[in-house]
């Protein structure tokens, strides 16, 4: 137990003393806010709501709508980056102290898991900051309900991202494999624009991409679409549905909790079978 | 004593390369052990599988009693590492790093504190504990990983090319570390260098060569294997008096790098007066002195034991710490 606090720590320990990449992590999403964000929202509003500005499409807000999308990102960016420092830590030697110790290779792993899962909340509630600039009204009971929300699509993304590093043994490598997992992932996954009126074999991917879940839980907090007029929710694809059947929060949970559950114990087996 | 370490017929093989080819080994508790040989006599991949990180192929091993594939984690406990490459994490203090390793190894919260003080101390680090080791000088760097080697006080100390790199002047600093270790806490410490002064140190030193040992005794009786004197000359023409000696005195004469001729006499004072007169070739220099390890193992190999330039694998590697720091 005490292991698993240890390698958590060191993890948390670094991410709060490296500045740059506490700085640079906000960059990302604030350009997608606001260069991509607001640059698309003219467009966007004309193209749901055509000349006729009456109505309940009238109420569409790009840079609101992606607001949920872009803290998803950033959760999930940051777990899956968190992995890197397995494979640093393999270059650097570090991961040599840790495996000839007599912690077992199972406390590693978990501690490795929830300390990106740990990093990658509070990266995803720094996000929040920009609260007050888009519109978006968020409550302190919204904020609380948000946190264990990440918490479990972080830990889900941080065991995928273990479960990659555990086969990879640069960084080179693992940068090249994350950055052709994490475009269609992201752009498949509904944070960055609505997914209405794909085609089948893409509405397929987005269906099986854990991301659509968690990005969905998300806007579900944040957007609260049951209050939302139901052409509105159409607009903004927040009817999401498997077989016609409308996904619900709780349903969400179940399938990042259950495919976090897959993933850790994966990463798990595939980290305790590599040597230093 | 009784034999803290236990090897027997242990080996690794790879693919299509045998590294360690039949290791038969005992050291007593409290002897410091020295593994000598060329980089890439198996040495490396030795100490590897007697310290858990990789499975043996054939063979067993007992460390403290507890066997290194079966009770891993018990082995693991019972030994501290010291490797040739840093793992220190170097974006953490030295506290932060030692504080981890006592969190590691499970030592109890009320000894932290007492046993990081005291393991600074023995390496005379207690002033820079709150700096990030990023900081520190290489030596600092090898005395801090010393440091931390020590905290769970482990019954044997690994240490894998200790002072590899390292300018003569933090080489001497750091075996006088090792040297106070072991007789302040009686550690038992197995070595591999390819320093032969280093290996004159040990207690035993066990030659091996192609992954196998050659030979496994105190360095004093070793060296007096080889016996005799060793005489050392440069000459106007080196060739022509490898020919001449060899032809006149019936002994092996080789040549080392800085264009000396070596070879073994049985009394050296005596044949130095004789040779000096009785020698047709200009003599430069001449030379007598006891054997060394390295005599050793030339007799052994007929190879000189050199230290080698680092392989491409190694500059690789160097590289990608640079970029990443």
């Amino acid at each position: 137990m005490e292991g698993i606090i240890a390698i958590w720590q060191r993890d948390v320990i670094k991410f709060f003393r490296d500045r740059p990449r506490l700085i640079g992590s906000f960059a990302m999403p604030f350009m997608f806010l606001i260069l991509f964000g607001s640059g698309m929202s003219g467009a966007m509003s004309a193209m749901l709501g055509g000349s006729n500005q009456a109505g309940p499409l009238a109420d569409f807000d790009f840079v609101e709508f992606m607001f949920p999308g872009i803290i998803g990102m950033t959760v999930f960016n940051t777990a899956i980056f968190s992995a890197l420092s397995v494979v640093q830590d393999k270059e650097f030697g570090y991961m040599r102290e840790i495996l000839v110790s007599p912690i077992s290779r199972v406390s590693i792993a978990i501690g490795k898991v929830l300390g990106g899962s740990t990093v990658a909340v509070f990266q995803g509630l720094m996000m929040l900051i920009f609260v007050p600039f888009i519109g978006v009204s968020l409550s302190f009971g919204m904020v609380l309900e948000l946190i264990p929300v990440m918490f479990l699509v972080a830990f889900t993304i941080s065991s995928l991202g273990l479960l990659i590093s555990s086969s990879l043994k640069t960084t080179q490598s693992f940068q090249m494999v994350i950055q052709v997992l994490i475009f269609p992932m992201l752009f498949l996954s509904g944070a960055l624009f609505p997914l209405n009126g794909m085609p089948s074999w893409m509405n397929f991917i987005v269906k099986i991409n854990p991301l659509t879940y968690s990005v969905d839980m998300f806007k579900k907090v944040i957007l609260q679409p049951e209050q939302m007029a139901p052409a509105l929710r159409q607009a903004m694809g927040l009817d999401l549905s498997i077989f016609n059947h409308v996904i619900t929060f709780l349903e969400e949970i179940l399938v990042v909790g259950v495919l976090g559950a897959i993933f850790v114990i994966a990463a798990t087996i595939k980290f305790s079978n590599s040597e230093a | 004593m009784p034999n803290i370490v236990e090897v027997s017929g242990l080996k690794k093989f790879y693919k299509n390369f045998e590294a360690v080819k039949g290791v038969d080994l005992t050291v007593k508790e409290g002897e410091i052990f020295g593994f000598l040989g060329p980089n890439g006599a198996g040495k490396s991949t030795t100490i590897n599988m007697l310290s858990t990180i990789i499975k043996p192929s054939d063979g067993t091993a007992k460390i403290n009693g507890y066997d290194n594939v079966t009770e891993k984690n018990k082995v693991r406990a019972s030994i501290g590492l010291i490797f040739q490459e840093s793992t220190l994490d170097e974006k953490l203090t030295a506290n932060e790093n030692l504080m981890l390793h006592c969190k590691f190894y499970g030592i109890d919260k009320s000894l932290r504190e007492e046993r990081i003080q005291e393991v600074l101390e023995i390496v005379d680090l207690t002033d820079r504990r709150k700096s990030i080791v990023e900081t520190f000088s290489g030596g600092m760097k090898r005395r801090l990983e010393i440091a931390r080697g020590l905290l769970h006080y482990p019954k044997v100390l690994f240490l894998d090319e200790p002072t590899v790199g390292l300018d003569p002047q933090t080489r001497a600093h750091i075996w006088e570390y090792i040297l106070k270790l072991k007789k302040k806490a009686g550690i038992t410490i197995f070595l591999t260098t390819h320093y032969m002064d280093e290996a004159e140190i040990c207690d035993r030193v066990a030659v091996i060569d192609h992954g196998k040992i050659i030979a496994l005794d105190t360095p004093e009786i070793l060296k007096s294997q080889v016996g005799g004197d060793m005489i050392e000359v440069s000459t106007g023409d080196n060739a022509a008096a490898k020919k001449l000696i060899e032809e006149r005195y019936e002994t092996e004469v080789t040549e080392s790098e800085n264009n000396h001729l070596a070879f073994r006499v049985d009394n050296g004072s005596e044949f130095l007066v004789d040779f000096v007169k009785e020698f047709d070739i200009p003599i430069k220099s001449v030379n007598l002195r006891r054997p060394t390890l390295n005599d050793v193992f030339l007799h052994l190999t007929g190879r000189e034991i050199r230290e080698e330039t680092l392989s491409k694998k190694d500059l690789a590697r160097k590289g990608m710490r640079r970029r990443f720091h």
